[in-house]
């Protein structure tokens, strides 16, 4: 026993050491167990977002608190110990002024929040969906399912494109339909998929228009506003429904052809062709 | 077809068809509508179906919890309360209930969805569209499609006011039925920009039945109860 005594620093013992190293491994696992109950509890009535966010706070809080209250067994001076640590924090930050520049950048993006957890997201050559905001990085999982930590640093003196920031998008889709075709008609078949389409939005309204007319055929241009959290779903799921009501209203779309005039031929007649 | 029932309960009709059957230790629910065919085992046999209109923001996806229904226009005079009667969409809740916990079983519609935005595309937001006639008395609605919102408006301003849209959050709603659907909300403008809308929590007749709701099923937290603002126009 008599090695549990010994002085380590000051009046810090081998005994202090451990009674405080118990402390902290107990107040890790209440901080879990709590975040468990509350992940349990609150997780159909939250935004993943704001539960992650909220655990977070209440698991750092509980953590500080047991520190807080197991620190005495050193007989530390916990106002010297603030100034101490203080001091030591200042010099870690200019120590690793990167972490400290992660860190800073974290703090901002939390309170200017240009993306919220489950956002789709582009920055520099990364597309995916905000899994976690930490304090010094950020998460994101790619629509192939890889996983990329993000400094937060880059994130925020990148151009950052959220996809689902504004509530609506609008879709463009440019199609071509032959010359001999009724142009009046084939607008109002769109409208009508249009309009009995759920998500295709009512306001704006979706707009139709022959945009020019090409060598194959008349090009039609149209724009549609969809709701941006099902925006790849509309985007995908629109041009096999256009088709299939061009082949059910017997509308062609033409394959590029050009007319081929001979102005003579060995038997003296006029030949067309396409291709 | 609305009530809470025992699993022996069946209905059919030429939209739709709901029964549950007692196979392989299980009790089925079976439910054919819109061309749609749902089958889902429930464990233990103790408990209770509730079937009610729920708020129709749910189909075919969730993506908003706004309903916003488009009218003719009214105009207001200032300073005065007009009482208007529209219909709008309903979506159908399947609950079990048991030791008055409520889960969700299966929700469908018979009324065709539709979204819209509300407010310009940066800053506004997605709502369940819907185009009703306004009318003075209680209109007939189909009450497996439509219920009626009683909305009373209250022109605050100075001005008229042309009236042609109401926007109600779905989270706040108070939905009553009986041989009706009905919701009671009223629409305070303060100006022909913004309009305050709230649901109050009362049926429109004696004897009506509250509806069990999918946020209160859900059990989602709502911080606030305050009345949404429409802050992008009352008209068109």
């Amino acid at each position: 026993m008599a090695s549990l005594d010994t002085v380590i620093y000051g009046d810090v013992t081998v005994l202090d050491l451990i009674i405080f190293a118990i402390s902290v491994v107990i107040v890790v696992i209440v901080a879990k167990v709590v975040s468990l109950y509350l992940k349990r509890a609150l997780s159909d009535r939250m935004e993943r977002g704001e539960l992650d966010k909220l655990i977070r706070g209440i698991q750092v809080a509980i953590i500080l608190l047991g520190i807080w209250f197991a620190l005495p067994s050193f007989n530390f001076d916990v106002g010297q110990l603030l100034v101490v640590g203080g001091t030591v924090g200042l010099i870690i930050a200019f120590a690793s002024q990167k972490i400290a520049s992660n860190l800073s950048s974290g703090i901002f993006i939390l309170i200017e929040r240009p993306i919220r957890i489950g956002d789709d997201i582009r920055i520099n050559d990364i597309s995916g969906t905000v899994e976690q905001i930490r304090v010094l990085s950020t998460i994101v999982k790619t629509y192939d399912g890889v996983y990329v930590r993000v400094p937060n640093e880059q994130i925020f003196t990148s151009d950052i494109i959220n996809y689902v920031t504004n509530p609506a998008r609008r879709i463009k889709y440019i199609m071509t339909i032959g010359y001999g075709e009724n142009v009046d008609q084939m607008m109002h078949v769109i409208m009508t998929l249009f309009d009995e389409h759920p998500f295709v939005l009512a306001h704006p309204a979706p707009t139709i228009f022959v945009s020019a007319l090409g060598e194959s055929g008349v090009e039609i241009t149209i724009y549609v506003w969809v709701p941006s959290r099902v925006w790849w779903s509309v985007k995908t799921n629109l041009p096999g429904q256009i088709k299939e009501l061009f082949d059910r209203e017997e509308i062609e779309i033409p394959s590029p052809q050009r007319i081929v005039r001979f102005t003579s031929s060995p038997t003296g007649s006029e030949i067309e062709g396409g291709s | 077809m609305f009530g809470e029932f025992d699993y022996t309960f069946r209905y059919d009709s030429n939209d739709v068809s709901i029964h549950v059957d007692q196979s392989e230790g299980f009790y089925k629910y079976f439910r054919k509508s819109a061309g749609e065919s749902i089958t889902k085992a429930i464990s233990g046999g103790s408990g209770i179906m509730a079937i009610n209109p729920v708020e129709p923001v749910n189909l075919p996806q969730e993506v908003t919890s706004y309903l916003e229904i488009h009218f003719t226009p009214v105009a207001v005079e200032p300073a005065s309360t007009q009482l208007v009667y529209l219909n709008f969409p309903i979506e159908i809740g399947v609950f079990l209930e048991s030791k008055g916990d409520f889960d969700i079983l299966d929700i469908f519609s018979l009324a065709t969805p539709k979204y819209s935005l509300y407010g310009p595309p940066e800053e506004g937001i997605i709502t369940r569209y819907h185009e009703s006639p306004v009318s003075g008395t209680l209109p007939h609605t189909d009450r497996l499609k439509e219920g009626v919102v009683s909305l009373t408006i209250a022109n605050t301003s100075r001005s008229w006011i042309e009236v042609s849209r109401v926007v109600l959050d779905c989270r706040e709603l108070f939905l009553y039925y009986s041989d009706i659907v009905s919701i009671i909300a009223r629409m305070d403008i303060l100006s022909k920009d913004i309009a305050d809308v709230r649901s109050e929590n009362r049926p429109l007749r004696e004897g009506m039945k509250p509806s069990v709701l999918l946020s209160k099923a859900r059990k989602t937290l709502i911080p606030e109860k305050i009345p949404f603002m429409m802050e992008f126009g009352v008209g068109d």
